[in-house]
């Protein structure tokens, strides 16, 4: 009888401690699209997150064993590298992009700045092998990890198998990066009914969803798609976006609209990391525009903001900052498992 | 190909070889040189390339298809020459069907295993996609760097989708030739010494690629 009380009690305890374990690994917001990853075919774990955690921060992954995802994409700035506009690799090589902040991946379908990317497993073979970048292979990778002491016994208790693959690494690092969901900026609070906008902050929203809704999209501030929003070439670069992918002309000067979540942190700006500062985006909105055959149809019309409207939209743009998000230890470097295999 | 048209009860027929030819030699990397012409001669460094969707016809109809069926074949190791099918029992065919790379589904479903890892070096890694056929080398006609070629066949997206499928008739075989000198006389290695990523040459060279394959009667 007493048994029979105590098993009772134990299901729906059990149960609920299992579905907020489900919970926390991760979780569609209310009012939010549905994820693109296809969460089936990688089902999120415990020990495959933190697996993938201790890839993205160890240096083992570049050829020299010096540089790191984390290198280029910090968390406190919201995963995009800290106060360079190109992203610096290894040997300080310079590579010709300004690395995107890292965040609500799951709900992208396409990745990099001209979508050359088709699907986040895949992701991490750029970086790794890109001579500017981390410049080793990923066949060298297994090998190494397969070699290390710490790597072996994690990917066993992650994927039941102490051999290493490529895949088991990629999906690993996916795991990871998929967890990194901010949505709970002031902004999120707002819309949740939990908090208010300052007056200015209302105004600045207003003129937001006018003028930078369409690409911007909310919730998660982007559409996903490719645009022209007017930049002009950096004649060094001659980086013409998409259309070195797709080959197909309309795509000239189209880069993927990125998202505005965390924009506070996430500077420099644009693709090539030209502007430092959120006054100087909304001057190029406004008044810097360059005309050319694929300039968006969001676009055509000159933007037109007084300065103090411009300030307005700034102060809306800064409730999009997610300190939790920025600080939250799940995914900062983890010590638990790096610093313990420098023990011999 | 295809001129004696034989139906074969394949009984036995649970392996299929593959096998890179140079005309009537078998291909050799990297060791051997072979003659392109009286003055010009030709060496191989890497010869790979994804064998998938093995199905078997009878009259047109299909009799047995091949599960999760994606091979990599690659010359310098001679265990992946040869395809082991998991049949049962003997089936009635009259043509052999596979593609020669990896169909547009599994280019765009993110990291796979086996034979399809990445770490097999059949993956582009600047931008996403799989390399169908790959064929390095070097030849005093080549006008590049070191004399050397290289091709790396790929692309799923259309207008630069590099899949191709093959059929093939039976001949009481189980050995299936791909003869690189028939494909090489279709290239100038003098004008085109690579081709490294999805393009309108890459696609051409594709389905050139494909009529290559023959099932040689034994
Ligand atoms: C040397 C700096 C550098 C390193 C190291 C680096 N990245 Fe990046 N990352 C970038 C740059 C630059 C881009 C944008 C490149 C482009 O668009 O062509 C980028 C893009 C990305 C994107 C696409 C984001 C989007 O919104 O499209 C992801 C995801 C990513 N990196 C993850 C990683 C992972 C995982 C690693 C480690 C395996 C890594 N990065 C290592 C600089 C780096
Ligand atoms: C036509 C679509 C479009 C419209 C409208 C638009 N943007 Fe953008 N935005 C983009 C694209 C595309 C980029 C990336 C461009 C690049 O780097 O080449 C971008 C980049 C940005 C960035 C840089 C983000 C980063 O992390 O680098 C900010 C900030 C920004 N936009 C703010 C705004 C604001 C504010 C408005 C309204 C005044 C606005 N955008 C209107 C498409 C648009």
């Amino acid at each position: 009888m007493k048994n029979k009380i105590s098993i009772f009690i134990l299901i729906p305890v059990l149960l609920s401690a299992f579905m907020q374990m489900k919970m926390r690994l991760f979780e569609t917001p209310a009012n939010w699209p549905k994820p693109q990853y296809d969460f089936s075919k990688n089902p999120l774990t415990e020990e495959k997150i933190e697996l993938g955690r201790a890839l993205f921060y160890d240096p083992i992954l570049s050829k020299n064993n010096t540089i790191s995802c984390a290198s280029c994409h910090s968390q406190y700035t919201a995963f995009t590298h800290v106060d360079h506009a190109l992203s610096h690799g290894i040997e300080d090589r310079i590579g010709t992009r300004n690395s995107p902040a890292l965040m609500n991946l799951a709900w992208q379908k396409i990745f990099m700045w001209d979508g050359a990317i088709n699907h986040l497993d895949v992701q991490a073979l750029g970086p790794i092998s890109n001579h500017l970048e981390m410049d080793e292979k990923i066949e060298n990778v297994v090998a190494k990890l397969q070699s290390s002491k710490i790597y072996p016994q994690l990917f066993l208790e992650a994927f039941g198998d102490s051999v290493i693959t490529g895949q088991h690494t990629l999906k690993a690092i996916s795991q990871f990066m998929l967890t990194l969901v901010s949505k709970d900026s002031k902004y999120d609070s707002v819309m949740r009914k939990q908090a208010a906008f300052s007056s200015q902050e209302t105004n600045g929203y207003k003129l937001f969803q006018k003028n930078c809704g369409n690409c911007h999209k909310e919730p998660l501030f982007t559409n996903g798609e490719f645009e022209n929003n007017g930049l002009t070439v950096d004649t060094l670069l001659n980086d013409y976006g998409r259309v070195s992918i797709s080959k197909d002309p309309n795509d000239s000067l189209k880069f993927k609209v990125p998202t505005l979540r965390n924009v506070e942190f996430s500077m420099p700006y644009m693709h090539d990391g030209r502007f430092k500062k959120l006054k100087q985006v909304l001057d190029h909105y406004t008044d810097g525009v360059q005309t050319s055959k694929t300039l968006s149809p969001h676009l055509q019309q000159q933007i037109k903001l007084t300065s103090n409207e411009k300030v307005d939209l700034i102060a809306f743009m800064l409730t999009l900052t997610d300190k939790k998000f920025l600080f939250d230890q799940n995914y900062s470097y983890p010590k638990h498992i790096l610093l313990s295999s420098r023990k011999k | 190909m295809g001129s004696h048209f034989l139906p074969a009860q394949v009984k036995k027929m649970d392996t299929l070889v593959f096998q890179p030819m140079f005309g009537d030699s078998t291909l050799v990397l990297s060791t051997y040189s072979y003659k392109l012409n009286d003055k010009d001669s030709i060496q191989f460094d890497v010869l790979k390339f994804y064998i998938s969707g093995i199905e078997f016809l009878n009259k047109g109809k299909p009799v047995w298809k091949e599960e999760n069926s994606f091979h990599l074949i690659d010359a310098s190791q001679e265990k992946t020459m040869s395809v082991i099918l998991k049949r049962s029992s003997s089936i009635i065919c009259d043509q052999i069907k596979f593609n020669i790379g990896i169909d547009s589904t599994i280019n765009v479903s993110g990291a796979m295993g086996g034979d399809l890892d990445p770490t097999k070096g059949m993956y582009w890694t600047w931008q996403s996609g799989y390399i169908n056929f790959k064929l390095e080398g070097i030849s005093n006609v080549c006008k590049s760097k070191n004399q050397e070629f290289q091709y790396h066949v790929g692309g799923y997206e259309s207008p630069f989708n590099a899949f191709q499928t093959v059929t093939l008739d039976c001949k009481r075989s189980n050995k299936i030739e791909i003869d690189i000198k028939e494909l090489l006389s279709g290239i100038d290695l003098s004008k085109q010494d690579h081709i490294m990523s999805p393009s309108a040459e890459a696609v051409v060279l594709a389905q050139k690629i494909s009529k290559t394959f023959s099932v040689q009667a034994q």
